[in-house]
């Protein structure tokens, strides 16, 4: 039985303690796997003149070279034949417009189920009562292979599912964003008394209830509704609207409690599921590692201080994602907290790059990508 | 918020207005009237004053806080916009055109009249510079409409209605718009109704407005630019200080900025020992300023750990402290990565027309440093290949009243001249 096998079927998602060496082992043994299969990956590790035997405890681990997300976007690394990943995927491409591709092969695939079923179970997300789904995010389609829009798919087994409603549409040959379809649906659902789950962009949500709220549109969603958003909050950034604040919009539209809006946070590079606990924070599972990077030397940081996030995982075989850096920038939490686990939580600050700097021409860019030519 | 006939109005009525526009702006011609330079300079005097006595204070420092600019910054550029300096920008842009009517021959004479109606598509990053493209405008009589850029703060709304409400004149020659780029249709009703459409983006926007455009409408582009450092051997440490405190006030985000250096030489050795020494120069003097914002440092940290892998090696590439520098083996200009970033090449400078030429449309600055010999031979070559500011190495971001915009003078694109038989009066 490999060490990665170990790792994705540890008992307790949460139970960091005592799982770094079984860890450590996972990441060294896909380590070597990838040098061997991998000509690109061998060829980083070489040229920073890596050991894969030093890997011994958890610290060595910050002097794995890690891959930028960037990197993701111009080359495609795999270690095993293209017809062997049964599942492609590529990122949004929000931040640049060129997206990652990532290929996952069935064992890789078969871990993350492990995976998601224990941290599903964890945060009570897998139900039997019939319901009806609603995802701000892409109707699948087979040519469209954003991890987003697969995720958002895979989430409407998370219950028997009554209906499957997507605000964005593949109508005539394109994809279109009918928000008022939704906002009909959830009128509807809201005089029934099947729950409703939503998934999706926080700002999609967002901007469906703002609207939703001048309209004096005031619902009272069936007990056990839940309203679950991922994909980051980066859309966010020029509303000024902090979480607090779309909790408190979320209760005041559709009646649903704080305890009953859910987090997810992962990136097709790192496809572990980060889950926030009721005190919405993001503790890290067994299956994962987090390293803080300093902003100037890449160099680690102590937890508490704030920098580039660099992600750890063993989990993939078909694609060298042991070490990544995301453009994301935030802070390792050491502290307490009420949810009752120990473990650390990560806390998304925002993104490297600035969103609010414009240059001489990025205003009048705006204009393009609003016109969309 | 839109501003129709000197009233701020709500963004609802925006449809109706455009629909009728057409013909009030043909009625506003048809009076035969348009405001001097010198009648738009008596209103901006007052705003001035207001200005100088920190009547808008309220707003302004906010802003001076939020972009971190010393207020002894502001003070000088406001200095720029005294009805002295714009008097002298008058001046000197229009010239000649200022004694006009005169005589062609004994029948003709010469006139100058705005160009009518202008379209302005400003950029966003300088708050309050789509209201400094609408002066332009005004300083040379024409009808201006302003398309608000997105994220605007309301500051270029306030200038313009100010300067309605001192010379309510000026209330029919200026109309703001604040449309949404996704409303293409309205943005060509605008277009179609102007006779010129300034536009202040990169080839994408323009490309965009000219898939718009009418054709008989006249596309006036500003931006956007490059701008480099052209240096020999004979740089000096202090200059490169200097240059590297230029950089950090602007973190490069300027047309002007200084996004990386050419090196008077062929030789990559040269250029290799030229780039460890200049990155020990600016590494520390970097040391001596405030640093980047966070998100900035991070981003280039990144981007400089993906160089390495893309390079297959860290030969040529220095950081330190949120400051890098790239050495590149090619000639070609390119935009630098920001925030402290400079790539460095070698151009000798016989090959300054044939390398530059092709970016002719993007050339604006150059900060130049090269030994007194060689300094009229080099300002002229790259004059020819299309640059049209070159100034002292760290000066390439400076402003000097009456210099041109991009190698021409906006009031005079403004304006044509209209030539009038006289014969029989």
């Amino acid at each position: 039985m490999s060490y990665r096998y170990k790792l994705f079927h540890l008992k307790d998602p949460y139970k960091l303690e005592g799982t770094d060496d079984l860890f450590v082992k996972a990441m060294k043994e896909n380590c070597l796997y990838q040098y061997q299969h991998c000509p690109d990956y061998k060829r980083i590790l070489d040229s920073f003149h890596f050991d894969i035997n030093s890997l011994k405890t958890i610290d060595d681990l910050a002097s794995l070279p890690f891959i930028p997300t960037l990197y993701f976007k111009h080359h495609e690394l795999y270690s095993m034949p293209k017809k062997r990943m049964i599942v492609k995927a590529t990122s949004s491409g929000t931040s640049s417009g060129i997206k990652s591709k990532i290929g996952f092969n069935a064992g890789s695939l078969l871990l993350a189920f492990a995976m998601v079923r224990k941290i599903f179970a964890y945060h009570h997300i897998w139900s039997l009562k019939p319901t009806h789904f609603i995802i701000f995010g892409y109707e699948p389609k087979r040519t469209n292979q954003t991890a987003i829009s697969k995720t958002g798919y895979g989430f409407t087994f998370t219950a028997p599912p009554l209906s499957k409603d997507y605000a964005i549409r593949y109508v005539d040959g394109k994809y279109q964003v009918d928000l008022e379809n939704i906002k009909n649906k959830l009128i509807k659902y809201s005089k029934g008394k099947a729950p409703v789950r939503t998934l999706g962009f926080p700002a999609y949500t967002y901007f469906l209830l703002r609207d939703m709220k001048e309209q004096g549109i005031f619902l009272k969603m069936p007990k056990g509704s839940l309203i679950t958003i991922g994909g980051g909050w980066k859309q966010f950034y020029a509303e000024q609207i902090d979480k607090k604040a779309f909790y408190a919009l979320v209760k005041e539209v559709l009646d649903i409690d704080e305890d009953h809006i859910v987090e997810f946070f992962g990136a097709v590079e790192h496809p572990i599921l980060y889950t926030d606990c009721k005190a919405h924070h993001f503790h890290i599972p067994v299956y994962g590692r987090v390293i803080i990077r300093d902003v100037n030397t890449l160099k680690p940081v102590p937890n508490g201080k704030m920098g580039i996030i660099n992600l750890l995982t063993p989990l993939v075989k078909s694609v060298p994602l042991l070490s990544i850096c995301t453009d994301d920038i935030g802070i390792l939490h050491d502290e307490k907290c009420e949810c009752g686990l120990n473990t650390p939580y990560l806390e998304i600050v925002g993104r490297v790059g600035l969103s609010d700097i414009k240059t001489c021409t990025a205003g009048a860019e705006d204009l393009l990508k609003e016109m969309k030519i | 918020m839109i501003l129709y006939h000197g009233e701020i109005l709500n963004n609802s009525l925006q449809d109706k207005i455009i629909a009728s526009l057409g013909d009030e702006l043909n009625n506003t011609l048809a009076k035969g009237y348009f405001p001097s330079p010198f009648e738009v300079l008596e209103a901006i005097k007052v705003i001035y004053q207001e200005v100088i006595n920190h009547k808008y204070d309220n707003i302004i420092l906010p802003l001076l806080k939020q972009y971190d600019i010393p207020e002894s910054m502001f003070v000088h550029y406001a200095s720029l916009f005294s009805p002295e300096s714009l008097k002298r920008k008058v001046e000197i842009e229009l010239g000649d055109y200022l004694n006009l009517p005169s005589k062609l021959d004994n029948s003709t004479i010469r006139e100058r009249y705005p160009l009518g109606v202008l379209f302005h598509i400003a950029a966003g990053n300088v708050d309050g510079l789509p209201s400094y493209s609408v002066i332009e405008g005004l300083l040379s009589g024409n009808i201006n409409l302003l398309k608000l850029p997105s994220g605007d703060n309301g500051l270029s709304i306030m200038i313009l209605k100010r300067l309605i409400d001192v010379n309510p004149r000026l209330k029919d020659f200026i109309y703001v718009f604040d449309v949404p780029s996704t409303e293409v249709s309205s943005i060509k009703k605008l277009a179609d109704l102007s006779d010129a459409i300034a536009v202040w983006g990169g080839d994408l926007v323009n490309k965009a407005v000219r898939e718009f455009a009418d054709i008989k409408t006249k596309i006036i582009s500003w931006g956007h630019k490059v701008s480099f450092a052209y240096v020999d051997n004979y740089v000096s440490d202090d200059e490169l200080k200097a240059l590297m405190h230029s950089l950090a006030s602007s973190e490069q985000l300027l047309c002007s900025s200084v996004q990386g250096i050419y090196l008077d030489t062929d030789s990559l050795d040269e250029l290799s020992a030229f780039a460890k020494r200049c990155f020990d120069i600016i590494s520390k003097e970097n040391l001596k300023l405030k640093p980047s914002p966070i998100a900035a440092k991070g981003k280039n940290a990144l981007l400089f750990y993906n160089e390495i892998l893309e390079r297959k090696s860290a030969k040529g590439l220095y950081l330190d402290n949120g400051v890098s520098v790239i050495v590149k083996e090619d000639y070609e200009l390119e935009a630098s990565w920001q925030f402290r970033n400079l790539w460095i090449k070698r151009l000798p400078h016989e090959k300054i027309v044939s390398v530059l030429k092709k970016n002719h449309d993007h050339l604006q600055s150059v900060g130049l440093s090269v030994k007194k010999e060689n300094i009229s031979v080099i300002q002229n070559l790259l004059a020819q290949a299309g640059l049209s500011r070159i100034t002292k190495l760290d000066q390439t971001s400076r402003m000097i009243i009456g210099e041109a915009h991009d190698g021409v003078y906006p009031l005079k694109v403004y304006s044509r001249i209209v030539e009038k038989d006289i014969s029989k009066l």
